[in-house]
């Protein structure tokens, strides 16, 4: 499931995975995944001009998604 | 131009070679393709393949890429002399095979990982799966996307001067094949039209191929436009100097 791919990347790459959380909701024809991490590790999942956010956004949209429905990333800080 | 010969032995080919081509027998770069001994029933067989000199085209970039996998991943050696990095630990290598094993999974798909090559630096990865052409993506792009995880993931362990590279397919030996070729053929285009050409928008390692590629070329520039990662490059027609 893409929750879980999200949120084993995120802890991967964070100093503090306790702190990474992922809230998922979900619309009708598409499902939105909000990922919190701690404030020090905002950078760690964002990168220079958002090349990480990208580079995990375009992973998700190569996933096989079996309910078909648009994935979305939301970072909140 | 590159021209194929066959014969028993690398000099038979060689030897065919001279004939058909009506060459001097230093006058081009072979290249050994395929080489399988003689037995005392069996014929050997040679297959060679022979680089000769176009006008325009100097002979020494014209295949070099094709030859052995490893060596085209070589960034050629930009005179800055660097002491040989530790090596990746045993541990260091299982886990970015792992990471990049279990974001493939994660995604939906099932795949093999192993160490393609292990160089200074540079470690590669290659991933064998049957989805491999969704792994790899249009263009790439999501391949890309992976390597560039796996490379931050790296620095999380402290390798920030470690480069993965990732392979599914012979990919980026392909596409870098395809981009030489694109190059070779875009500097012909500008040579006979006289207009500048600008090629569709790629990533640093493969606007470097481009520039690398027709550098050697005298009646040809090339320079990057745009902004961001995927810059576009533009080759020039300079003439005779």
């Amino acid at each position: 499931m893409e929750r879980d791919l999200v949120e084993y990347i995120a802890k991967s790459l964070v100093d503090d995975p306790q702190a990474v959380t992922i809230n998922v909701i979900e619309q009708e024809r598409a499902t939105i995944l909000e990922l919190r991490v701690a404030q020090e590790d905002v950078g760690k999942v964002i990168g220079k001009h958002g090349r990480i956010a990208k580079a995990i956004r375009t992973i998700l949209s190569a996933s096989s998604t079996a309910s078909g429905k648009r994935v979305s990333l939301e970072i909140l800080d | 131009m590159v021209h194929e010969f066959e014969g028993r032995t690398e000099k038979d080919a060689i030897d065919a070679a001279v004939k058909e081509l009506r060459l001097e027998r230093d006058g081009f770069d072979v290249e050994i393709i395929e080489s399988e001994a003689g037995g005392i029933f069996r014929k050997g067989r040679v297959k060679i393949r022979v680089h000769t000199n176009e006008p325009g085209v100097p002979k020494e970039k014209t295949h070099e890429e094709s030859g052995t996998r490893v060596a085209s991943y070589k960034a050629p050696s930009g005179g800055i002399e660097q002491e040989p990095a530790e090596p990746l630990s045993v541990d260091d290598e299982a886990k970015l095979i792992e990471f990049t094993k279990r974001v493939i999974e994660g995604m939906g798909y099932s795949s093999e990982v192993a160490v393609l090559f292990r160089e200074d630096r540079k470690l590669g990865l290659r991933i064998d799966s049957e989805h491999a052409s969704i792994i790899i993506g249009k263009k790439g792009k999501n391949l890309d996307a992976l390597q560039l995880l796996v490379n931050v993931y790296a620095g999380r362990l402290g390798r920030e001067d470690i480069r993965v590279i990732l392979d599914s397919e012979n990919y980026r030996i392909r596409r870098e094949e395809a981009l030489v070729r694109l190059a070779y053929d875009t500097a012909e285009q500008v040579r006979r039209t006289r207009q500048s050409v600008l090629l569709e928008p790629m990533n640093p390692f493969e606007r470097r191929i481009v520039h690398t590629t027709l550098n050697d070329i005298v009646d040809i520039t090339t320079k990057s436009e745009g902004e961001g990662l995927y810059k576009q490059v533009r080759v020039h027609f300079r003439g005779r100097l």
